[in-house]
C-alpha cells in the first residue's frame, strides 16, 4: 500500500523554484530517504508534505486519498508527523508539557498534568523511548530532546514520520540510538521519510533513496542497487572526490604552543583540564573527540572568549598575556568558528559587510573611522568571485545564503586576513559534499602556504584525511596522540570514548 | 483604625493600579506581546471611567466604559502588532502619545475644564467599600476591613490569572506561544487567536488599573494620570519575573515605597528637613530603578517576548 504519493509538486518562491514537478511514491512501512545538497529543495518538499507550505501546483495523496493541507494541523489529522531540523521544543517546559501541547488531557478547562505524565510514561514504554516526563527540556542532551520530538508525533498517532536532517546535531552514539529507534518504528509498520545529505547514513538506514538537485528529482534508487559514489554524483551533478588528497609539506617552526591549559565552561565547570601541544608551520593538527569533551573551552581560550584558569598560550614566540579576539587576530590568528550563524556572521548584514568584519577598522577599508565603500566593494567583489560565493551579489544579506555559501564568506574573510595560524573549529559542520570539498581544498592550500592549522573536528573521516597529527580529547584531556598512517577510525573511536589511551613521544 | 492598619490599607490603594498594569503585562507578555501601551490604556480608561460614571451617575457605568475603551485600544495594539506583525514598541509608543493628546482634548470637550474633571460617583465612597467590621480592630488584618472593591478585584485577579496561566490548558498554550510560537503552531495551536486573547485581556486588566486611579480613592480624573503607573506596572512585572504572584509582591514593594515617602515627609525633622521634597517624591521611582538593576539580570522573559510572529510559507 502506498503511504504517500506526490504528483507534480512545484513550489515557486519569489526568487527561486524550490521544487520542480516532483513525483514520488512511498510505500507503507519503508524507510525512504531523500538526499540532496543544501538548497536542493528537500526541506521545502517536506514542509509541503507537512502542511507548512502550500505547493504552487501538484497533488498529494495520503494512504490513497487526495488531500489538501493548509496547516500542520491538517497534516497531524492525516497522521503525518515531523521531527524538525531545529527542534520545535520549549526549553522551559517539562518533557510532558512539550509532548502534550496542543492536545492536552483536561478536566474541564483545567490542564490535567498528572494524567499527561501517566500518558507519557505509557507511550515512552510502548515505543521503548526512555524519557523522564518531569524533567525540563532545557536540561536534556540533544539526543534525548530529539526523542521528545519523536514521542510528540507518535502520541498524535503519526503513521508517516518525517525526519529533517535528524543526525546533524547528534553525536555518533546518539545517531546509532536514533537508527535503532527508526528500525523499531519500521517494524511497527510506520513509514519513515529520512532527509539527509550524509550519504553514509543514508546507505545504512534506507530502503529506497530519492535524489534531489536544484529542486528537480534526479531519480529514485534502491539501496542495494547503488553506492555512495553514485549518489554523490547524482546529488552534485558531477564526479565528486570524496577522498582528500594527501599533501606533504615540510614542517616549519612552532607557531602555536599551548602548555597545561585549563578552562571552565560558562557554568563554571572545569571542562579543559590541562592540555599541552604544539602546532608547527605547514602542519595540520587535528583534535578529535566527541562533542563536549573540552573542545569548546579550548577554542574559547585560544580566541579569548574565556579566560583560562591556568596554563600558557604562546603564539609566534610571544606569550599571550591578555587574550582578546582583537589581540590574537592582530598576532596572526584566523578563526573559522563552529557556529557560523552565531559566531561567524552577522546574518542581517550584507556580504560586503561580513567579508571585511574584523578588518573594518584598518586601512584601506576605513580611515579615521570612515568606511571606504569603494575599496570595500572592490574587495568584496573580488573575494565573492575567487571563493565562488553564490549568488554573486555583495549586497545580499548573509542570512539569505545557503550554509555552504555562508561558510565561503567566512573563508573569504579569514583567508584574506593577515595570519599564520588558523583555528578551524568544525569547519564542515552541516555542510553538503560540494561545500565540504571546497573547505578541504582551502585548508590544504593554507597548509601549502605554511600556515599552522589547528583543526577541531567531530568527523573521523575528516580527521584521518586532513591531519598530519591527531590528538584525541576525552573529558578535557588529551588521551592519545597519533598520526593517520598509524591508526584507524575504530582505534580513534575507542580513544574518543576513553576506552583506550595512546601516548606518542612529542618530538 | 490605627496608623499601621491605615498605612497598609493605603498601600493596597496605591498598589492596585500598579498591580493591574503589571498583571496586564504578565498576561500579554507571556503570550509574547510586549504592551507598553498599558500606560496609554490606563489613561483612556481613567478618563472614560469618569465620563461613564458622570453620565450614568454611578461608578459601575464608569467601570463598564473604562473596560470597553481599554479593550478597544488593546484591539488597536493587537491589530498592529499581532495581525500585522508590526513592531510592538512602536505601536505602544504611538498609543501612549495618542492617549496623551486625545484625552487632554476630551477632558476640555466633555467637562469644559482643564486639569481635572468635576467629582463623580466613585468606588471609594463609603457605601461601595467592602466592610468587614469584626476584623477592624485587629492589627494588620484590620487593614482589610474597609478596602475598595477595586482593591479586592486586583487581589482576586492575581489568583485567577495565576490559576489560568499555570493550571489551565489555555494558560499552557499562552505560555507556549510566548516561548516558541512556531512550535505551538506545528502542534495545531492557533497562535494568532492566543496572542489576540492575551493582548485584549492584558489591556482590560490595565483598564481596571486606570479606573482604580480615577474612581478608586479619587473621584475625578486629573490630566496628569496615570503618571507613569503603567510603566511602573511593567517594572513590577519584570521585578516579579513575569508571574502574577511576583507582580503582586513587586507592586506591594513599590506601593510601600510610596507610603514610606509620605511618612518620611510627615516626620522629617532636623537634617531630614534639609532634604528637598523632590527627593521624597522620587523615592518610589528610585527604588524601582534600584530593584530593576538588582534583579533584572536574573529575570528571564519569555523566549519570544516582543518578537512579531509571522506564519511561514
Amino acid at each position: 500500500m502506498k503511504a504517500l504519493e506526490l504528483k507534480g509538486i512545484t513550489k515557486q518562491f519569489p526568487r527561486v523554484l524550490a521544487n520542480d514537478h516532483i513525483n514520488l511514491s512511498i510505500e507503507k512501512g519503508e524507510i525512504f530517504s531523500i538526499v540532496g545538497e543544501n538548497g536542493a529543495g528537500k526541506s521545502t518538499l517536506m514542509k509541503i508534505v507537512y502542511g507548512l507550505y502550500t505547493p504552487t501546483s501538484g497533488e498529494i495523496y495520503v494512504f490513497g486519498k487526495k488531500v489538501n493541507m493548509k496547516s500542520p494541523h491538517d497534516a497531524i489529522k492525516l497522521k503525518i508527523g515531523m521531527v524538525h531540523q531545529e527542534f520545535m521544543l520549549i526549553p522551559r517546559f517539562t518533557v510532558t508539557e512539550n509532548i502534550v501541547l496542543g492536545d492536552e488531557p483536561r478536566k474541564g478547562i483545567v490542564f490535567d498534568f498528572k494524567r499527561a505524565v501517566k500518558e507519557i510514561r505509557e507511550i515512552s514504554e510502548k515505543f521503548g523511548l526512555k524519557v523522564d516526563p518531569l524533567e525540563k527540556v532545557a536540561n536534556l542532551p540533544v539526543g534525548i530532546q530529539q526523542r521528545v520530538e519523536i514521542l510528540k508525533i507518535l502520541r498524535r498517532g503519526a503513521e508517516i514520520l518525517i525526519f529533517d536532517e535528524p543526525t546533524a546535531v547528534l553525536t555518533p552514539e546518539e545517531t546509532e540510538d536514533l537508527f535503532k529507534t527508526l528500525r523499531a518504528l519500521k517494524k511497527d509498520g510506520k513509514t519513515i521519510l529520512f532527509i539527509s545529505h550524509k550519504l553514509k547514513e543514508v546507505m545504512e538506514i534506507s530502503d529506497r533513496i530519492a535524489v534531489l538537485r536544484r529542486g528537480k528529482l534526479q531519480g529514485v534508487v534502491k539501496k542495494e542497487e547503488t553506492n555512495e559514489r553514485e549518489l554523490a554524483r547524482m546529488m552534485v551533478g558531477r564526479e565528486v572526490v570524496l577522498e582528500i588528497p594527501r599533501v606533504k609539506v615540510e614542517k616549519g617552526p612552532v607557531v602555536l604552543s599551548v602548555r597545561d591549559l585549563a578552562a571552565k565552561d560558562h557554568r563554571g565547570i572545569l571542562k579543559l583540564k590541562g592540555v599541552s601541544f604544539d602546532v608547527h608551520a605547514g602542519e595540520i593538527v587535528a583534535i578529535a573527540g566527541v562533542e563536549g569533551n573540552g573542545q569548546m573551552e579550548l577554542v574559547n581560550s585560544l580566541i579569548g572568549f574565556t579566560r583560562p584558569v591556568k596554563g600558557k598560550i604562546v603564539l609566534n614566540g610571544e606569550e599571550m598575556k591578555l587574550i582578546t579576539p582583537y589581540n590574537v587576530r592582530r598576532k596572526g590568528m584566523a578563526y573559522i568558528p563552529e557556529d557560523r550563524k552565531r559566531r561567524g556572521l552577522v546574518l542581517p548584514f550584507k556580504i560586503r559587510e561580513n567579508i571585511i568584519m574584523g578588518q573594518h577598522t584598518l586601512y584601506p577599508f576605513s580611515k579615521g573611522g570612515i568606511l571606504n565603500d569603494k575599496v570595500i566593494n572592490e574587495f568584496a567583489t573580488k573575494q565573492v568571485e575567487e571563493f565562488d560565493i553564490r549568488p554573486r551579489d555583495i549586497y545580499i544579506n548573509a542570512g539569505n545564503l545557503s550554509g555552504g555559501n555562508q561558510q565561503k564568506v567566512i573563508l573569504a574573510r579569514e583567508m584574506a586576513m593577515k595570519h599564520n595560524f588558523l583555528l578551524a573549529s568544525q569547519p564542515t559542520r552541516g555542510l553538503d559534499i560540494g561545500a565540504m570539498e571546497f573547505v578541504y581544498k582551502h585548508l590544504i592550500e593554507e597548509k601549502k602556504k605554511g600556515i599552522a592549522i589547528l583543526l577541531i573536528s567531530l568527523e573521523l573521516s575528516e580527521v584521518l584525511g586532513l591531519a598530519d597529527r591527531i590528538l584525541v580529547m576525552y573529558e578535557g584531556e588529551i588521551v592519545g596522540e597519533t598520526v593517520p598512517e598509524e591508526t584507524n577510525e575504530e582505534e580513534l573511536g575507542m580513544m574518543m570514548l576513553g576506552i583506550k589511551r595512546k601516548e606518542r613521544l612529542v618530538q | 483604625m490605627n496608623l499601621l492598619n491605615l498605612s497598609i490599607a493605603q498601600m493596597f490603594d496605591f498598589a492596585a493600579p500598579i498591580l493591574f498594569a503589571a498583571l496586564g503585562g504578565v498576561v500579554s507578555e507571556n503570550a509574547g506581546v510586549v504592551n507598553i501601551a498599558l500606560e496609554g490604556i490606563m489613561r483612556f480608561a481613567a478618563f472614560f471611567g469618569v465620563w461613564g460614571a458622570f453620565i450614568g451617575k454611578n461608578p459601575w457605568m464608569g467601570l463598564l466604559w473604562g473596560l470597553l475603551i481599554g479593550a478597544a485600544v488593546g484591539a488597536l495594539h493587537g491589530y498592529i502588532s499581532v495581525t500585522w506583525a508590526g513592531d510592538q514598541i512602536v505601536s505602544g509608543v504611538a498609543i501612549n502619545v495618542v492617549a496623551m493628546g486625545i484625552i487632554t482634548y476630551l477632558l476640555e470637550f466633555v467637562f469644559k475644564t482643564t486639569g481635572y474633571s468635576p467629582p463623580v460617583p466613585y468606588f471609594g465612597a463609603a457605601h461601595y467599600r467592602v466592610h468587614i467590621s469584626f476584623i477592624s480592630k485587629i492589627p494588620i488584618l484590620g487593614a482589610f476591613s474597609n478596602l475598595t472593591l477595586l482593591v479586592w478585584f486586583s487581589l482576586i485577579a492575581v489568583g485567577l490569572i495565576h490559576f489560568m496561566l499555570y493550571h489551565t490548558v489555555l494558560g499552557l498554550r499562552i505560555r507556549a506561544v510566548g516561548e516558541n510560537p512556531h512550535a505551538a503552531e506545528t502542534l495545531g495551536v492557533n497562535v494568532m487567536k492566543i496572542k489576540w486573547f492575551a493582548t485584549i485581556l492584558g489591556s482590560v486588566l490595565a483598564a481596571f488599573g486606570g479606573i482604580s486611579l480615577s474612581l478608586g480613592t479619587l473621584s475625578s480624573f486629573t490630566n496628569a494620570m496615570p503618571m507613569g503607573k503603567g510603566f511602573i506596572g511593567l517594572a513590577a512585572m519584570i521585578f516579579g519575573k513575569w508571574t502574577p504572584i511576583g507582580a503582586l509582591l513587586a507592586s506591594l514593594v513599590f506601593a510601600s515605597a510610596q507610603i514610606v515617602q509620605l511618612l518620611l515627609q510627615g516626620m522629617a525633622s532636623g537634617i531630614a528637613k534639609q532634604i528637598p521634597l523632590g527627593f521624597y517624591l522620587a523615592l518610589p521611582y528610585l527604588l524601582t530603578i534600584g530593584a530593576l538593576i538588582g534583579v533584572v539580570g536574573r529575570a528571564v522573559p519569555p523566549a519570544s517576548d516582543g518578537i512579531p510572529y509571522k506564519k511561514e510559507g
